[in-house]
């Protein structure tokens, strides 16, 4: 557990890239933070993009320019089953082709609304009832489901947005039991 | 121990050991210290002192790594402990792990527990209801277990006592099922929880009550609790992380304190106790017999009593491990009915549903209790196919919250923003009684070994025919309340959970009137060992309904009187 932690602290300070020499040069190096998957430099870049797009940038941040690509991964790597994180793998690798069938183009390379319109493609999946467990498409579903609550869950409950945008106070104040919902005029915050 | 000097007997000797630094025992030790009288306080955790040993107390979400979560491998290696709704990534430090303290399961029973200073007094509910003698009377009238042989009039005294120094916040309810006690201002039910009242009242008069819950939170007279270096309770419901402001009671930030205070506590932690001393000679107990919990070697502490207050079935545990020509089958074991009559509270099922009314409102803030509805079933006379009834919780809540359904800018913009609100979520679980039976017991194991070298104990505990037909009406009972009211999507569940994860464990050393039927007398000795008190759950004669915490520290109290006024 130690060494893993030590791993897990370099990879938070490095952004992940902590690297295992390989022996094979052809392949690229396996990022090591995450032991149960299987990450390389280009696949975590591409859950970045893909953060990017479900929460992009705008007046405040956006979930890539926060990095919530490491919070996704350090979550599927260590509170989703064997099942969930295969799943996940395959969605993840398999996304540059879905990307390319359903999108014309590699993610990278298409603009914020042709990224929408692919991870929207992605979320839209409906499986027939007869889905094999290794069909690509229930893979990218379930990876885009994994990948879209836990930006949503790395973003909202990151520190940024908890001390600069939202701040969190551990101190709700006293309950009050009969609010009229009228009476609340929350600031309104622009993305 | 034959190599024992003279001057190492006397450092340790005391006029009474407690063991156990939880909720009961803490409380025993704040009695005795109070008094003058020295007590060596044993605890087979580590130390946790109030605040300095609290490591997440005011972390914000995004500092857990896992927001909260814990992750699949502690989950694998814990299936036990993490059924409990408390072990998550805040709190999981106080928690037994399931490798820590293994035990025999004859039959499915999560055992949950909290080897530290303080015990589950950190981690607990802090939900504090009065019994009466509806409860007290309930084996006598209807015929199960034995008589109590104490009754309100014995107790309500105590009650008063630890509700003031603890501090309880409340309604006088003016119940006679509840009874009112030494009451700080209560947290206010909501509109829809205020709607139910009025709707329990217009269709069932004043035979069911939904009041709210009394909780061990502070809420006034501040200036009284500034002694104890507590303050007010802030509402964070970060309760289980330890309370940086003491505003619930723990042991850790109340009674502990108060005994080391008195200059007349020693607290020994990292000690397990292998057992109590009989001496045949002397006719009493004399001390306890402790496995150092990092070199494991055996050390022995005197006094002139011994309180055991280790949690319910540890104490069974070191009772049946404390034999003697003269008790052969553990301490006080003349009846053999040590580690029988093991009982717990039927958390099994629950109710949830929805009110489409009061949509202007919603609430703010915090609250540390909600709802509650004190036993109406069989309460006054026998009604049903079953014995007894059940207590339970109720609340109301609506809060706004984010579609989630678009991405890009739009989802974005909703995150910051929410500003949905849906129908009131309203819902409650059940805390049913359960009859103590002979064949509920606990017992050691004969071969297996705990990794201190004791045996394990093992647990032989179920449902029995009377729990089915308890939640079979709980669900018909509340189903029509919530019918009554208006209450829609009405979804009712029994989890099927087993035994132990209500954590109400109680019995092994009932009380009793007679010792051939019970281990304990009305002032909570062994009959056979009355220098040697009990005052946990495990002496619980029956379990009624309400959460019995409150009723383990007034009988605490009350015994350490007792214990002061005969061996002083």
């Amino acid at each position: 557990m130690k060494r893993r932690d030590a791993l897990r602290s370099l990879a938070l300070i490095t952004g992940g890239l902590v690297l295992v020499p390989s022996c094979d040069f052809s392949k690229e190096d396996i990022l090591t933070a995450y032991q149960n998957l299987q990450i390389t430099p280009s696949l975590q870049q591409l859950l970045k993009d893909i953060a990017g797009t479900i929460i992009p940038v705008g007046n405040i941040k956006s979930a890539a320019d926060i990095e919530v690509q490491d919070f996704i991964l350090v979550m599927v790597n260590d509170c989703i089953d064997a099942d969930g994180q295969k799943s996940f793998m395959q969605g993840l690798q398999g996304f540059e082709d879905f990307s390319k069938k359903s999108g014309g183009s590699a993610f990278a390379k298409l603009d914020q609304s042709g990224k929408e319109a692919v991870v929207k493609a992605a979320l839209a999946i409906e499986l027939p009832e007869n889905t094999k467990p290794e069909d690509p498409q229930k893979a990218t579903k379930e990876f885009i489901g994994m990948a879209k609550r836990f930006t949503v869950q790395g973003f909202m409950m990151s520190e940024y947005i908890q001390t600069q945008v939202k701040p969190y106070s551990l101190i709700p104040g006293d309950y009050q039991g009969a609010v009229l919902i009228s009476d609340l005029k929350p600031e309104r915050i622009n993305g | 121990m034959a190599n024992l000097n003279i001057d190492a007997v006397k450092e340790r000797t005391f006029q009474a050991i407690v063991i156990g630094s939880g909720l009961s025992g803490s409380w025993a030790a704040k009695e005795l210290t109070e008094h003058g009288v020295k007590t060596l306080v044993i605890e087979r955790g580590r130390d946790v002192k109030h605040i300095k040993d609290y490591p997440t107390t005011s972390m914000l979400p995004y500092e857990f790594e896992h927001r909260g979560q814990l992750t699949q491998e502690i989950q694998k290696e814990n299936p036990i402990v993490s059924r409990c709704y408390a072990f998550r990534e805040d709190a999981a430090h106080f928690f037994v792990k399931d490798k820590e303290h293994p035990y025999v399961q004859e039959k499915p029973f999560d055992w949950i527990r909290g080897y530290q200073v303080g015990g589950k007094s950190l981690l607990w509910a802090r939900q504090v209801q009065r019994w009466s003698d509806f409860d007290f009377e309930g084996p006598a009238r209807d015929g199960f277990a034995v008589d109590w042989p104490i009754r309100y009039k014995d107790i309500a005294p105590w009650y008063s006592h630890v509700e003031k120094f603890a501090g309880v916040s409340g309604n006088k309810d003016g119940l006679a099922s509840l009874p009112d006690g030494e009451f700080l201002p209560g947290f206010p039910l909501n509109v829809v929880e205020e709607y139910f009242q009025g709707k329990l009242k217009e269709h069932y008069g004043d035979e069911r009550h939904m009041i709210l819950a009394r909780c061990a939170h502070i809420t006034g007279n501040f200036d009284y609790y500034a002694q104890q270096g507590r303050a007010k309770c802030q509402s964070r419901n970060l309760c289980q992380r330890g309370c940086p402001f003491g505003g619930y009671f723990s042991a850790n930030s109340s009674t502990i304190p108060w005994a080391e205070k008195t200059g007349n506590m020693t607290l020994r932690t990292d000690a397990v106790v292998h057992s109590i001393i009989y001496d045949e000679e002397k006719g009493k107990a004399t001390g306890v017999m402790v496995i150092d919990a990092h070199t494991k070697e055996m050390e022995e502490y005197f006094a002139d009593v011994i309180f055991v207050n280790a949690a319910a079935l540890n104490t069974n545990l070191i009772l049946l491990n404390s034999t003697s020509t003269r008790f052969p089958n553990g301490l006080g074991n003349d009846s053999g009915l040590l580690g029988k009559y093991v009982a717990f509270h039927n958390y099994r099922a629950g109710i949830s549903a929805q009110y489409e009314g009061h949509l202007e409102y919603t609430t703010q803030g915090g609250r540390p209790t909600s709802g509650y509805f004190p036993r109406f079933r069989n309460l006054k006379k026998q009604e049903t196919d079953f014995l007894r009834g059940y207590a339970a919780g109720f609340g109301a809540n609506r809060g706004s919250y984010a579609d989630q359904n678009a991405i890009g800018m739009e989802l974005k913009e909703n995150l910051l923003n929410p500003d949905q609100y849906g129908p009131w979520n309203v819902g409650s679980h059940m805390m049913g009684e359960t009859i103590p039976k002979e064949s509920n017991y606990v017992a050691l194991d004969a071969n297996a070994k705990d990794p201190f070298g004791m045996p394990q104990l093992k647990i032989n505990v179920d449902y029995d025919d009377n729990d089915e037909k308890m939640i079979k009406d709980y669900l018909e009972q509340m189903t029509e309340m919530f019918e009554k009211a208006g209450f829609t999507n009405i979804k009712t569940r029994d989890d099927k959970r087993a035994p132990g994860l209500d954590i109400h464990e109680m019995g092994g050393v009932r009380m009793g009137k007679d010792p051939k039927t019970s281990l304990l007398n009305g002032n909570h000795q062994l009959h056979a060992v009355p220098n040697v008190y009990v005052t946990d759950g495990a002496s619980m004669t029956s379990t009624s309904t309400q959460n019995p915490s409150l009723t383990y520290m007034a009988f605490a109290a009350r015994a350490a009187h007792h214990a002061m006024k005969n061996f002083g």
